[in-house]
């Protein structure tokens, strides 16, 4: 054995051993304690759950106080696993309530099994009075959580005011803003005032056990927020005259947009087809959506902003303004025609009416060949250099109409149009054209694309004599003072406003003495219009009429485009003609030629295949 | 006349020792309370509850102490070796007809509750262990008496590695802290923990490196155990440039062949041969512990992974792969050692308060209430608390260090010294674990972890050092009378 001083010296060590080895685990403990910030945040993440408090979303009216879109209150049916009736329930009475299917409702709850204790979504969109209904029932381990959803009361509008939608995951990566299940609006206005109408999200930070159940509240709600909803609008449109444009524009396939002139305001944005937003709302949505996207005619696409139409005849105006402006046209200066316009082995077809003519009447009976004259003094204007030279400057001063750029409304996918530039042209035809090879763009055919809502802003600029205010669709944001400044601002074109006058002496003749859109006269209200008949490749040529009344102090701008129309004055004019009288006297005069328009419905091979 | 004995046995129990169990079963009480408390419960005191159970668990310990302390020194050390062949007994049978918890079949069924044998099976090996080592004319020097103590230790390890209780089992290497008291020699209990260290780390390491690794410390202990360096260190070289000849010579005739690994095995083996003839002219016998240590590691060496991949369960190396850092999934394996170090690291200073503990109460951390109590501590009470339950334990091993040193019977300082062991290898590994210092093994928090075999097995085992403590403060004299 060993002697009792090496014992003593071995418990010495051993007593060392034993107290390292706690130092060890005292130092350890330490370092997780005290110095290791991380578990905290880890600990925070395992147990508090952060629940998003939905605002509701702001809602529309439009500029008489009439609601255009109001949030419904609906329920989502949630259900707890572990809380059901373990006995089995009544399912069929519960599917029966709802308006679900019985394997819906197996599949949901089956899903619901995999994590017990935890709230799982069984259906979305249940109506108040279902959720009154099934409330009386008292199924066990069901609830049902508060939500709101868009309504339409007046079922108009559906490109126009946009739909909402669940966030997709590509927009997720795009705008961190928003998470896993918010509603976003895509489209028309809920887009364009997506930031104004959603609100404020608010939080409640719940505590969750490993098992996913809910506890209670983190530190008594010291951390929640309450949700701030979003801000009313109050839209420019007139409900009722779009109700009545949506109507007349059935069975046509086109746009037609009203502009109040001395505001820009858009008094009514018709696309057709349209459609029933409310159709995009709720259980159907999906099914409506595809249905929708697979219709030829596009009733998604909103063609008022978004189509590129030829402007046929209408482009006229233009083509006169810039010639009074560049100084090679006088309103007095006389063209002839004969049946048309001949240069060399070219021509442009007219119609028949007496020639020699002026301005005055060229406007108003819509004479090809006397623009084609001026355009082409406009082009070869020996001030310039050339054709090209001519071609520059004719292509500024229509951008300066707005055409061929986006306008600046407040639809975030506004369309450019199209206005070819020299370059175009130059790799077309190899470098080699002139003021002849492009005749057809004279009376706004050819390679020119404008939308509707750029050709109602040319009417508003004609009814203005020389300037616009750029359209938009928002009068007023609940709680700020005015909208952005863009929207107050006068834009002139490069056309002196003393221009003007023979123009709109034209078109004001074309209606109330004798011309091509005599039939939108309306008695006492010094209507002015120009017709427009653009050929196309499609079939039909494309009716198309612009209006603005009355002549002096203008109410109301217009622009009408019903595709494979025929005659500016056969479809578009009549719609325009009764609009006008609708939103001027508000009342319609003429019940057989409204009753014919409402029941015109035009053939489209092309689309209808 | 004996009824007066035991009436005065209490006067002479150690008071230090019995506050301090008291306190840490105290402590583990509360945490089992906070680990288990539902704030929803109808029946808060209902039998249903951990908590409640405990109680009466504590309630049987205490009287299990007292009985402890009703018994003869005398009928104590009789009892060592028939309770120590009991054991064994009980472990075979629970081998053959227990029933499997966690992958483990070492626990008998009686109705709802259930006993784990190895629980008390360290009791009893320390008893036995005591009896042996203090055994007249016991020598640990000696090798027979030297293997006498590895049977005793290593029977009852073996049938509890069978039954797959791997956690248990490797308790009773902890005894090598009592051989170190004891006088075993210091150069072979460093190559003992060394080839130890060597078999933890064998999936990382090269059969070559651990070769080489295993010469170098068994030759170095050797030298130190004789003092004689110079012709250690020669044989060291003769085996490097003995092997390096080998290889570059058979290189020479079949290149590939053998490899340098085979060749210095091959060297080494041979030398021993040499080693033989030597320490027999000589006639040093201390040769030979080394040498076995060697061959016994080279034995066992290549069988780590046989033992790794067939012996243990698929959690047990999942346990020891993500330990060692080899695989790393946090939702998976890691899962309780993540949490458990959430729930301790997010206590702080001061914790979150007695039954505030989110990830304790919410259910996050898995076995909150046995392996893993000592979250609970740490995250409702903090950093001062964890540290002052780790106090009071280490209080609680020194102090029966000191009672050993005291005892003036072998019998009763070996007796202290395993409880000291046995209680320290357990802290150390349960909150090793706990806080992320050491692997997965399934083995209680003494005194704490919620469970009956456990806290009356610990009990038990402590109060018989008490006992024989007191008795030796009773009769100081007892030794000389007896003898």
């Amino acid at each position: 054995m060993n002697g009792p001083v090496d014992g003593f010296a071995r418990m010495r060590l051993l007593q060392g051993v034993v107290i390292f080895i706690f130092a060890l685990l005292v130092g350890r403990l330490a370092w997780l304690q005290l110095f290791d910030s991380r578990y905290e945040e880890l600990a925070k993440a395992n147990v508090l759950r952060h629940v998003v408090q939905y605002p509701s979303r702001g809602e529309v009216l439009d500029r008489n106080g009439e609601f255009l879109v109001q949030s419904r209150e609906c329920y989502d049916l949630m259900v707890i696993y572990r809380e059901l009736d373990k006995r089995g329930f009544d399912t069929a009475r519960m599917c029966r309530i709802l308006g679900l299917s019985v394997a819906k409702l197996n599949r949901e709850i089956a899903n619901a099994r995999m994590r017990p204790r935890a709230p799982r979504l069984v259906s979305s969109y249940i109506s108040k009075e279902d959720k009154l209904r099934f409330d009386e029932c008292n199924f066990r381990g069901f609830y049902m959580v508060y939500r709101t959803v868009r309504r339409y009361p007046r079922k108009v509008g559906g490109n126009l005011l946009g739909f909402v939608s669940e966030v997709t995951s590509e927009y997720l990566k795009r705008h961190p803003y928003y998470q896993a299940g918010d509603y976003v609006g895509l489209t028309g206005v809920e887009s364009a005032y997506e930031t104004v109408m959603r609100g404020e999200k608010g939080v409640k930070i719940q505590e969750v056990d490993t098992h996913g159940e809910v506890k209670g509240s983190y530190l008594d709600g010291r951390y929640d927020s309450l949700p701030k909803p979003g801000r009313n609008l109050v839209s420019t449109i007139d409900t009722r005259l779009q109700l009545l444009g949506e109507e007349l524009m059935h069975g046509k396939v086109g746009a037609a947009v009203a502009i109040e002139p001395s505001t820009g305001e858009i008094l009514m944005m018709v696309s057709s087809p349209t459609y029933d937003p409310d159709e995009l709302v709720g259980r159907g949505r999906g099914n409506n959506y595809m249905r929708m996207l697979r219709n030829k005619r596009r009733p998604l696409f909103n063609r008022a902003v978004k189509a590129k139409y030829p402007p046929g005849s209408t482009f006229k105006i233009v083509q006169g303004l810039i010639g009074l402006q560049e100084g090679v046209l006088r309103p007095s200066d006389l063209h002839a025609c004969n049946m048309g316009y001949q240069a060399g082995r070219q021509r442009m077809a007219c119609h028949a009416h007496s020639s020699p003519l002026d301005l005055r009447f060229a406007v108003a009976t819509s004479c090809n060949a006397y623009f084609c004259y001026v355009f082409r003094d406009i082009l070869d204007n020996p001030r310039y250099d050339g054709p090209k030279e001519g071609f520059d400057v004719w292509k500024e001063y229509v951008h300066s109409f707005g055409f061929g750029r986006k306008l600046g409304s407040d639809f975030l996918d506004e369309g450019h149009g199209y206005v070819p530039n020299r370059e175009f042209y130059d790799r077309r035809y190899r470098r080699s054209w002139n003021s002849l090879t492009l005749l057809s763009l004279s009376i706004g055919q050819g390679e020119l694309g404008c939308t509707p809502l750029q050709l109602a802003n040319l009417a508003a600029i004609v009814a203005n004599r020389g300037y616009y205010y750029i359209p938009h669709i928002v009068k007023q944001i609940e709680g700020r003072d005015s909208l952005d400044a863009r929207f107050y601002q006068r834009h002139y074109t490069m056309v002196d406003p003393k221009h003007f006058e023979p123009i709109v002496e034209g078109m004001w003749r074309g209606v109330n003495v004798a011309g091509t859109s005599t039939d939108a006269y309306l008695e006492g209200w010094d209507v002015c219009g120009k017709t427009g008949t653009a050929q196309n490749p499609h079939g039909k040529d494309h009716s198309t009429f612009l209006s603005f009344a009355p002549r002096n102090n203008p109410r109301i701008a217009i622009s009408v485009y019903v595709e494979n129309g025929g005659f500016g004055a056969s479809a578009a004019l009549p719609i325009a003609s009764l609009l006008e009288e609708f939103y001027l006297t508000d009342t319609i005069r003429r019940p057989e030629l409204f009753e014919r328009i409402k029941n015109m419905n035009i053939y489209y091979p092309y689309y209808d295949r | 006349m004996i009824g007066e004995r035991f009436r005065n046995i209490f006067g002479w129990v150690d008071v230090w020792t019995v506050l301090l169990y008291l306190a840490i079963v105290a402590a583990g009480a509360l945490s089992i309370l906070a680990a288990t408390y539902k704030e929803d419960s109808l029946a808060p005191f209902a039998l249903s509850h951990f908590y409640m159970k405990q109680l009466v668990w504590i309630g049987i310990a205490w009287v299990a102490a007292l009985v402890v302390l009703l018994l003869d020194k005398r009928f104590i050390h009789m009892l060592a070796y028939p309770a120590y062949f009991a054991g064994l007994a009980l472990l075979l049978a629970a081998l053959l007809f227990g029933k499997e918890v966690n992958g483990a079949k070492a626990w008998f069924e009686f109705g709802s509750f259930r006993v784990q044998p190895a629980e008390f099976v360290k009791i009893a090996t320390a008893l036995a262990l005591a009896r042996v080592m203090s055994s007249y004319s016991f020598s640990i020097s000696r090798s027979g008496d030297l293997f006498k103590v590895a049977a005793v230790i290593c029977a009852p390890l073996f049938i509890i590695v069978l039954q797959n209780d791997t956690g248990s089992g490797i308790v009773l290497c902890s005894f090598l802290f009592v051989l170190y008291r004891e006088g075993l020699n210091k150069w072979l209990c460093i190559p003992i923990l060394l080839v130890a260290g060597l078999f933890i780390s064998s999936f990382l390491l090269s059969p070559a490196v651990l070769l080489v690794a295993l010469i170098v410390i068994c030759t170095l202990s050797e030298a130190m155990m004789s003092g004689e360096w110079q012709s250690r260190m020669v044989y060291l070289a003769a085996l490097a440039l003995g092997s390096l000849l080998f290889f570059w010579t058979a290189h020479f005739i079949a290149p590939g062949a053998v490899s340098f690994y085979a060749a210095l095995l091959t060297v080494t083996l041979l030398s021993f041969i040499g080693i033989a003839v030597y320490a027999y002219r000589a006639n040093i016998r201390s040769v030979f512990l080394p040498v076995g240590l060697f061959v016994g590691a080279m034995i066992f060496l290549p069988t780590t992974d046989y033992i790794f991949d067939s012996v243990l369960r698929q959690h047990q190396r999942d346990r020891i792969l993500s330990f060692l850092g080899i695989i790393s999934d946090p939702r998976g394996i890691d899962y309780n050692v993540n949490q458990s170090k959430i729930a301790i690291g997010s206590g702080g200073w001061l914790g979150k308060g007695f039954l505030r503990g989110t990830q304790i109460k919410y259910g996050f951390v898995p076995e909150r209430h046995t392996d893993f109590i000592f979250c609970t501590v740490g995250e409702e009470w903090g950093f001062v608390g964890a540290a002052a339950v780790l106090v009071l334990l280490c209080l609680l091993i020194l102090r029966l260090m000191r009672m050993g040193e005291y005892q003036q019977e072998p019998f009763g300082r070996i007796y202290c010294y395993c409880v000291a062991s046995i209680l320290l290898f357990h802290v150390l590994v349960n909150v090793g674990m706990t806080i992320g210092m050491m692997p997965v093994m399934g083995i209680p928090l003494p005194f704490m972890s919620y469970g009956g075999s456990s806290l009356i097995a610990f009990t038990i085992l402590l109060f018989i050092a008490v006992r024989l403590d007191a008795s030796s403060r009773q009769f100081p004299l007892e030794k000389k009378s007896s003898l």
